[in-house]
């Protein structure tokens, strides 16, 4: 594949750390994907928001290369990543947490983030090295930073759900991403372990330089972290911005904020 | 490894080298045979127990192993150490090529191709009699001088065999083994940490092909022949019952469990024909009575 060097059309502007033109995906006469363009700058914290069947998900799984798109290009720092499998994108900066919380449950906390730093350095291959004394020292200071640092030895899988999520957020920030997408990170958490929870994500973010992308049910989550918003809507992007400007745009009120639960309900069945 | 561990192998090493000596000829083949069957339900535990890959065509390589030693020994005349050589290496080489396209698929899936690729051999076994002789296999294979003794051939399968399963121990441990463990709790995951999974997973077929292929090319020297039945499709069932008796989920477990298998099939055979009766009887019985195998736990972890 060749990698296309690319400048935004505005020249005054930096190039984002990751540029979406027009990627379209379809899946048989659905329209998962259309015409959608986002552009993020670095140390971004954003929002994708939208009812279910909105085409988050899908676009998650294109950037993260478990899709490939129909139409449209991705560039990440201004080098064309479009298409490229999940483990290439990986190992160009792009990390990801998953909606349903993805730990090695057979190992043991610490194992599961020294099996991250292993892939991250390239060492997965090694037959002959002792894997348990590995990396040991960054894989400590890592749960140190999510809070787990006293849960090394248990098994990933006996851990707490909350605890899960933040292990994943361990491995994921292993491999030093450039770009964290985190889907759904509040998914299966009580009302107040959720702000908890992403206040975390947003407290390292900060303090790493992360740039983050992710996307959230719960409004009172997104709009006490985000820093921008990208609101989707049957594929396409309905409206992009600043948190108050989102909040105080009518079209998203319209079918997104303000809807009844019985529109909901309606969204639900048509997902 | 825990000091207990340590003393635990020593133990067991020792009585590895000196118990067989003791005993007649037939005892030393039934030892070289179980030694042999436990680097095979070990390979074949590589990619079960720590891949989560369940093949049901595994016998293919332990085959094709021992009709490389065979076929390089009664037909090319090539000698014994070329031979012994040669088998890992056709195994392999065999595994690469059927890991390539299997691998790619999953579960039941996996399970059914690499049994295809299996019958497809097993076949060619049969057929290609100039080279395998057909039906009526290889007979004849003897062992250079030094090595005729079964004592002194069951104390260099006990080398071999010691070592190929260090290795294992080895690479287990190591970050290859633990990324396998981790894409078998979580491919996914482990794929957008930047692992390419389905190479990780080819290379462990070709590893697993390698050391089962050793096997096979140590049991045709033991036996000084090799038949088709070695890679029919029941064949595949052995390592999977040793490794299942024995534990998936201890290092260990698959020795354990070649040993047991062995020793019972050699004890109960002896006494009466319907053997094979007792024999699904005790093991249906193992398996309910230790659900993690002979020398499993309950937690269901892998061993270090």
């Amino acid at each position: 594949m060749s990698v296309t060097e690319s400048r935004p059309d505005d020249a005054a502007v930096p190039e984002p750390l990751l540029r979406i033109e027009a990627l379209g995906k379809r899946f048989g006469g659905l329209v998962a994907l259309d015409n959608v363009t986002i552009r993020l700058q670095p140390g971004e914290f954003r929002a994708v928001i939208g009812p279910n069947g909105a085409g988050k998900s899908t676009l998650f799984n294109t950037l993260t290369g478990l899709h490939r798109p129909d139409l449209g290009r991705v560039f990440l720092s201004g080098t064309e990543v479009t298409g490229r499998t999940p483990h290439a994108l990986a190992r160009l900066g792009v990390g990801r947490t998953f909606q349903i919380t993805s730990v090695f449950s057979a190992l043991t906390s610490l194992e599961n983030v020294q099996i991250a730093l292993l892939a991250h350095s390239g060492r997965s291959w090694n037959v002959l090295a002792w894997a348990r004394s590995m990396q040991v020292t960054q894989a400590r200071a890592l749960l140190d930073l999510v809070g787990l640092r006293d849960r090394e030895s248990q098994l990933a899988g006996t851990l707490a759900h909350g605890d899960q999520k933040r292990l994943e957020l361990a491995i994921a920030l292993a491999t030093e991403p450039k770009l964290l997408l985190l889907d759904e990170p509040t998914a299966g958490m009580a009302a107040r372990e959720r702000l908890e929870s992403i206040a975390l994500v947003h407290r390292i973010a900060r303090e790493i330089g992360l740039t983050v992308i992710f996307t959230e049910h719960d409004m009172a989550v997104v709009f006490a972290v985000a820093s921008a918003i990208t609101v989707l809507h049957q594929g396409r992007v309905l409206a992009e911005g600043l948190p108050e400007e989102v909040r105080a745009n009518p079209v998203v009120h319209d079918v997104y904020l303000g809807e009844t639960p019985s529109d909901y309900a309606a969204e639900q069945e048509r997902a | 490894m825990s000091r207990t561990k340590l003393g635990l192998w020593s133990v067991a090493a020792l009585l590895f080298l000196v118990a067989p000596l003791g005993l007649g000829a037939f005892w030393q083949f039934i030892a070289i045979e179980a030694l042999v069957f436990a680097l095979y339900a070990m390979s074949f535990n590589l990619l079960l127990g720590y891949g989560g890959m369940l093949s049901f065509g595994h016998a293919a390589y332990f085959g094709l192993g021992a009709y490389g030693v065979g076929i390089l020994m009664a037909k090319l005349s090539a000698p014994f150490w070329l031979a012994l050589l040669a088998a890992p290496v056709v195994a392999a080489v065999s595994a690469a090529a059927v890991g390539y396209f299997s691998v790619r698929l999953t579960g039941i899936y996996f399970a059914m191709l690499t049994f295809a690729f299996q019958m497809l051999f097993f076949t060619v076994a049969l057929k290609a009699t100039v080279l395998t002789g057909g039906d009526d296999g290889i007979v004849g294979l003897t062992r250079p001088g030094i090595l005729v003794d079964p004592a002194v051939y069951y104390l260099f399968v006990l080398f071999i065999t010691a070592l190929a399963i260090g290795l294992l121990y080895r690479m287990v441990n190591a970050p290859f083994g633990q990324t396998l463990r981790a894409i078998r709790d979580n491919a996914r995951r482990v794929q957008h940490l930047g692992v390419h999974t389905r190479a990780h997973c080819w290379l462990t077929f070709v590893i697993a092909g390698a050391f089962a292929g050793l096997a096979g090319g140590l049991f045709a020297l033991s036996t000084g022949s090799v038949f088709p039945g070695w890679l029919d499709w029941t064949a595949s069932a052995t390592p999977i019952v040793m490794a299942v008796l024995g534990g998936l989920r201890v290092f260990a477990g698959p020795i354990a469990g070649a040993f047991v298998f062995v020793g019972l099939e050699t004890v109960i055979s002896g006494h009466t024909e319907y053997w094979p009766l007792f024999m699904g009887t005790i093991i249906i019985a193992l398996v309910l009575l230790l659900p993690g195998g002979i020398l499993g736990t309950r937690s269901g972890r892998v061993g270090h």
